[in-house]
């Protein structure tokens, strides 16, 4: 041992040497190690989810930059890079990702693209968010400018992913994630579409409320008389089958000259009480000779040349109470041009066409006129002003079911109930005279129900 | 520590060799070697870089490098003691085989 310490005296001129090697050893080695560490650092934070992520590394020192999602994600980082072997020390400069009060995230969809903006809580839930988009919007652009925020409701990303489902419903417009209230506004698509956004909503995680603002394109029903084709033609949309088939039917009834064209299509989507403003605005186009009728959600409009002053005047005014509650009723209606006056002979020759061709309809066993006969009782009183010397006999006949003095009784009833509706109209009382034949002319047989329906009739006799 | 040794294993292995050829020689080295006084100042330094390593108070690319220096002269060292006492085997051993 002592023989170490005297030996050890004449060490020192290897020194020199070693100094040397230390020289080139530091210059050489430094930036290789240096390099290494920073790799071998990110490979350790791989599975730690961070945002701008800075790894600098001097000699063996890391100084560590991010911004972590969580108190533990932030301490798993640094103590991730503190284990990997080499490194002597770690600077921690990480922090946690802002805290977004209130947590505000939204979509929003105009001409050209969507636009995610707002906050999302993890990049890879960001990732999914942009994925969903495209995949809802097909080639529709998506910009994103989300940034990332710690705050958001629990339930976030589902609640998002639903919601982008709906801004492909829009045709524009912003849906909006406000902390745990959601704001849909803007304009739908297709028609329905608000009833299916509205439907789909249902399905928000629970927490989420709602306010759901979206618009729909205007509930379009049309129809148009046509006086030259004869024809009757629906168009724009009906929400369902029955209400379909009950329309169709009601328009037969109403045009009893005109054929009904029926280009109608089905969509959910209409505004309530539809049926019962469009029948009886059919009524009334049923009216004019010729004329549009346009129902756009619950604006009735309806444009035409009705027959006689009195009839446009009934339609300008009259209408309105026939409408469910909410409804708009506009008219822009004008007098057809009155026809020229023709002889007793061939008014006899015009109302036995009309009649021809269509019946003045009762409620069953009354004298009380149906509405849907409006329309051709509006012919029948054009074509008695067009001879306004003739007198007419007003000839009301009835079928056999019944007692034979009730048949009479109704007869007579049912031919003053008409001549009081053209009394109505305008036309002076002493050119009718009322006439009820009871069940005592048929013209078809009494057996069978359409023969029976052929016999219930009011004629028209120019005297 | 694994780490700097497996990373610097050739200088390391090298400064070993340094110290080896410094060990053989110096046990047949004529000459005046470094004072007690002085070797106490060196060991004293030697020992303050030590302490300053283990207490990692110097920063960065300077800490890396004295680290590297510290253990490229405990390599030196060992060096150096394997290398001396190995001459003075084979001299003491040469010593006891009478000429011839």
């Amino acid at each position: 041992m002592r023989g170490l310490f005297r030996w050890s005296s004449k060490w020192w001129p290897g020194v020199i040497p070693l100094a040397v090697f230390w020289a080139i050893a530091a210059w050489n080695n430094t930036a290789p190690l240096e390099a290494d560490l920073a790799a071998r650092s990110g490979d350790a934070l791989k599975n730690i989810t961070l945002d701008k992520t800075r790894i600098a590394v001097a000699g063996r020192d890391v100084t560590l930059g991010a911004e972590a999602f969580s108190v533990d994600g932030r301490q798993s980082a640094v103590s991730s890079v503190e284990a990997v072997p080499g490194v002597r020390l770690v600077n921690d400069e990480t922090r946690l990702v802002p805290e977004a009060r209130p947590f505000v995230w939204s979509a929003e969809r105009d001409v050209v693209r969507v636009t995610l903006a707002g906050s999302a809580p993890l990049p890879a839930v960001k990732g999914r968010l942009m994925d969903a988009a495209k995949a809802a919007l097909g080639n529709v652009e998506v910009a994103d400018q989300m940034g990332l925020a710690r705050g958001a409701p629990p339930r976030f990303e589902n609640a998002a992913i639903l919601l982008l489902d709906q801004i492909a419903r829009l045709k524009d417009g912003k849906i909006t994630i406000s902390d745990t209230k959601v704001q849909l506004a803007g304009m739908a698509r297709d028609l329905g579409g608000r009833e299916a956004i509205a439907a789909a909503l249902k399905n928000l995680p629970e927490g989420f409320s709602v306010a759901n603002e979206i618009k729909a394109p205007p509930y379009v029903f049309q129809a148009y008389k046509d006086p030259v084709a004869v024809t009757v033609t629906l168009s724009g949309y009906v929400p369902d089958n029955n209400i379909h088939a009950a329309i169709v039917q009601a328009a037969t009834r109403k045009f009893f000259n005109e054929k009904v064209v029926d280009n109608l299509k089905e969509s959910i989507g209409a505004p309530s009480g539809f049926a019962a403003a469009v029948v009886p605005a059919l009524g009334a186009l049923s009216r004019l000779s010729t004329g549009t009728l346009v129902v756009a959600d619950r604006e009735v409009k309806l444009s035409g040349d009705a027959f006689y002053e009195g009839a446009a005047s009934q339609l300008r005014a009259g209408l309105g109470k026939d409408f469910p509650q909410g409804y708009q009723y506009k008219a822009e209606v004008t007098v057809k041009p009155a026809a020229a006056p023709v002889d007793p002979t061939v008014c006899q020759q015009l109302f036995s066409d009309l009649l021809g061709k269509g019946r003045i309809r009762f409620e069953s066993g009354r004298a009380n006129i149906e509405p849907d006969s409006a329309g051709l009782l509006d012919r029948l009183i054009e074509t008695a002003l067009r001879c306004p010397t003739a007198t007419i006999e007003i000839a009301g006949h009835t079928d056999s079911a019944g007692e034979d003095a009730a048949n009479q009784a109704l007869s007579e009833k049912r031919a003053q109930a008409v001549i009081d509706y053209l009394v109505k109209a305008g036309l002076p009382a002493n050119r009718f005279t009322a006439v009820g034949y009871g069940s005592t002319q048929p013209v078809a047989d009494n057996e069978s129900d359409e023969g029976k329906a052929q016999n219930r009739r009011i004629e028209f006799l120019v005297r | 520590m694994a780490y700097l040794l497996t990373f610097h294993w050739g200088w390391l292995l090298a400064s070993l060799l340094l110290g080896l050829a410094m060990g053989w020689i110096a046990v047949v080295q004529r000459g005046d070697g470094v004072s007690s006084v002085m070797a106490r100042w060196l060991a004293a330094l030697a020992a303050a870089l030590v302490a300053a390593s283990i207490a990692r108070i110097v920063p960065g690319r300077f800490g890396y490098w004295l680290d590297l220096l510290i253990v490229m002269f405990a390599c030196y060292l060992v060096g150096c003691a394997v290398g001396s006492w190995l001459r003075d085997w084979v001299v003491s051993r040469s010593a006891l085989v009478p000429p011839v």
